[in-house]
């Protein structure tokens, strides 16, 4: 029993990585382009996104976006905070709570 | 399979930035409320330590005192309460404020 639990649980690590072993390498694929943090030349490009945004609020043509955009930047716009919450987890070394 | 999207700097610095701030603002609350959570874990220990002196006094009283059982139990709730309160500033005093209440009792 103890044998075959050694080899059930090895068949498990094997069945495990031959699942993972695709879908992290998909990740990986669309990671590597997709979560990368900006390199230092984009830095610029995304200062003047902002200037960009502020202007157009100033002009008044954020009044104009349609709902479907409207709803769309609100999408990517909480998902950017939610990385906000998920360095917090980071920070505190746990995911609930504060482990004091 | 799609081609990966390129993101927009702007997402990526917003992104990336939040995570960084996240990073510190945990670091520093964890930071902030460690010693307070010490302190109180501090002055729990030392309260229920008072509890439990005061608990066993009462049990030492109820065992030597079966017959006055009504008038014991109201007075013996008014000592818990006050005795429980003095323990905050006076944890060395206890042991002589209930002593003096059980010699009354006694009498």
């Amino acid at each position: 029993p103890l044998a075959s639990k050694h080899q059930t649980l090895q068949q498990i690590f094997i069945t495990a990585l031959t699942y993972s072993k695709p879908r992290l390498a998909t990740f990986w694929h669309y990671a590597r382009v997709e979560l990368v943090p900006p390199s230092p030349a984009e830095i610029p490009k995304a200062i003047e996104a902002v200037k960009g945004l502020i202007r157009s609020y100033q002009t008044g043509r954020l009044g104009q976006t349609t709902v479907k955009d409207a709803i769309r930047n609100g999408l990517v716009t909480t998902e950017v905070l939610m990385w906000f919450y998920i360095g917090e987890c980071i920070g505190k070394g746990g995911i609930v709570g504060y482990d004091v | 399979m799609v081609p990966p999207v390129a993101v927009s700097p702007l997402i990526k610095t917003a992104r990336w930035s939040a995570l960084l701030l996240g990073v510190i603002y945990g670091k520093q609350r964890f930071d902030y409320l460690k010693p307070i959570a010490e302190e109180e874990r501090r002055v729990e220990e030392a309260e229920k330590k008072a509890r439990e002196e005061q608990e066993r006094i009462y049990k030492q009283l109820s065992e030597g005192n079966a017959e006055s059982h009504t008038a014991f139990v109201c007075l013996s709730h008014e000592i818990r309460f006050v005795c429980f309160n003095a323990n905050i500033f006076m944890f060395p005093h206890s042991f002589s404020v209930s002593a003096a209440n059980s010699d009354t009792i006694l009498k």
